[in-house]
């Protein structure tokens, strides 16, 4: 039994590592439905259950990629524990959690939970700040960065596209823009101290 | 350093096209100047987050395609998606929760109240037993010296029969044949080094074990005294038969220095736990009684004192005569320096009680325990 939910495991990891979409969805309708009754024992809603689970899923998956991960417990109970915090985190902020006490659904957990889920809110945090800033942007600021960022154009087809005089003035135009993102952004997102 | 010279540094730094050199300025930079250090961190944070932003964005989209997926999938497997989960009370919470350490306290607690109330039941019957238990009526004489100890030294012209060692315990006994055979209980004489009788006229004999019977409380001994001549004839005879329910009973014993006569009736023809040697008889008697004879109306021999039992009024036993003579009659005769010959002529049979005493002390004897 458990020698099994290990090779899967590793099989997941494997697919993460390899770009394989059918991991990914293999660990989405493996472990979504407990994360969806935990969530729902403890007065949450579907959504809530697929926003916390998207969260503890990107800092996993963004720890695979970067080979940071350490992992000492299946990944049913590695997900459980994040979700289980940031869960607790967010029933601490609203006034439904009025008892002070949550409901388990899974017996274990995780000892390296707490960095991680908190790693995983600042992440989240930093998504939803820059979402707005580059909301705000307008364009072309906003396409132009995206262009070079997000979809990894070159300075000369930027250039091109927008119709700028040389490469030196689309540059001067993507570092203005960036300036105004930056200070867009950090008006969003305070620092961690 | 403009914001814009950093972003552009930063973004070289990044492509990994800087020199060593402006590498080297930049972390000796950050080094001496925290201010600088955190824009620059604050500045990579920036970058970091706006790449990650559209490798995010795309993982977002693919689980959210996921989730669409897998809900589509669950909603056609089970068309009443989730089943509406049932709120628990923080009440319901806490006892699914600790429903096992309660329980398993519960049960020490249960265990914990029996045992104890077993504990202390066993306690009450134990201690019931012991304010209702036998006593063997041998006396110690301890006490005893010590009084004569103190009228010695405020008289001290002594009297000449106080110098004498009174013994360590001592019991009565009576006569069983004219020429020196004796009995009493085996608890009087048990473990002793050596035995005297006397009696109430002062006259004192050494005497010697013959036999002793553990279980049925008897022992007889046998006057070793060279100045002993024999006892005379005795006045009273052995009954064979049990006697019966209701027959008044008496006694003579030393439970002090002097002898004492008790009255009574027989109240069971068994003894203590149902012990069909023994009778139970009305006598008030006392630790020094053991061994004494208990005689019926017609002063008939019928028992040998034994003892009484604690905590209970007015019970008190006596081995049957029954038992002393058949443990005479099965003795064998090599163990015996002369045959018993047990005295048939009963002279105490329609004489009034006090002249009946009268005969009867000369062969009641106390018996003294040395050890």
């Amino acid at each position: 039994m458990i020698s099994k939910a290990l090779v899967t495991d590793a099989a997941i990891i494997e697919g993460i590592l390899q770009d394989d979409d059918a991991a990914l969805s293999r660990l989405y309708k493996l472990h979504f439905p407990m994360v969806l009754f935990f969530v729902q024992s403890n007065n949450g809603t579907d959504d809530d259950a697929k926003d916390i689970f998207q969260e503890a899923v990107i800092v996993f998956y963004e720890k695979i990629k970067a080979g940071q991960l350490e992992l000492n417990c299946q990944i049913k109970t590695y997900l459980y524990s994040i979700c289980r915090r940031l869960w607790l985190k967010r029933l601490s902020r609203s006034s439904r959690f009025s008892h002070g006490m949550i409901e388990d659904t899974e017996s274990e957990l995780a000892p390296q939970a707490d960095g991680d889920a908190e790693q995983a809110e600042q992440n989240e945090l930093k998504f939803e700040a820059m979402g707005n800033a580059l909301a705000q942007l307008g364009e072309p600021c906003k396409t132009l960065l995206e262009d070079f960022y997000l979809r990894s154009m070159g300075m000369p087809e930027i250039t091109e596209k927008f119709g700028y005089t040389n490469v030196d003035s689309a540059k001067n135009q993507k570092y203005k823009c960036l300036m105004r993102l930056k200070k867009l952004f950090f008006l969003d997102y305070q620092v961690p101290s | 350093m403009s914001e814009r010279e950093l972003l552009e540094l930063l973004e070289r730094f990044h492509q990994h096209q800087v020199t060593s050199a402006e590498r080297r300025a930049l972390q000796e930079r950050m080094a001496a100047d925290p201010v600088f250090a955190q824009r620059v961190r604050e500045t990579e944070l920036f970058t970091g987050a706006l790449q990650n932003h559209g490798r995010q964005q795309t993982l977002r989209d693919r689980l959210n395609r996921h989730h669409q997926a897998w809900q589509e999938e669950n909603q056609k497997a089970t068309p009443a998606t989730v089943p509406v989960l049932r709120k628990r009370t923080p009440m319901q919470i806490f006892m699914r929760r600790y429903a096992a350490t309660m329980g398993v306290a519960a049960t020490v607690a249960i265990v914990t109240v029996f045992s104890s109330l077993l504990g202390m039941e066993m306690w009450r019957s134990a201690t019931k037993q012991q304010t209702a238990r036998y006593v063997e009526l041998r006396r110690e004489v301890d006490d005893l010296k010590r009084k004569q100890d103190a009228l010695l030294n405020t008289n001290p012209v002594a009297p000449k029969t106080s110098a004498l060692n009174p013994g360590q315990f001592s019991g009565t006994g009576f006569v069983l044949t004219s020429d020196g055979y004796f009995v009493t209980s085996y608890h009087v004489i048990e473990g002793a080094d050596s035995l005297m009788i006397e009696n109430k006229k002062g006259t004192r004999y050494k005497v010697e074990e013959i036999y002793s019977d553990q279980v049925r409380d008897l022992a007889l001994l046998r006057v070793t005294d060279t100045a002993f001549t024999g006892f005379g004839k005795l006045p009273y005879s052995f009954k064979q038969k049990e006697s019966e329910l209701g027959e008044r009973v008496f006694t003579l014993g030393y439970p002090r220095e002097d002898v004492v006569f008790g009255e009574g009736t027989l109240s069971s023809r068994s003894g203590v736990y149902g012990d069909t040697a023994s009778y139970q008889i009305s006598i008030p008697l006392n630790p020094g009684n053991s061994g004494g004879p208990l005689l019926d109306d017609r002063g008939n021999m019928i028992g040998v004192i034994s003892g009484k039992m604690l905590g209970v009024d007015g019970a008190a036993f006596a081995v049957k005569s029954a038992y002393l003579l058949t443990l005479l009659d099965q003795l064998p005769e090599h163990r015996l320096p002369k045959p018993i010959a047990l005295p048939k002529v009963n002279n105490l049979a329609g004489n009034p009680r006090p002249q009946q005493l009268k005969k009867l002390q000369d062969f009641v004897y106390m018996v003294k325990v040395y050890n």
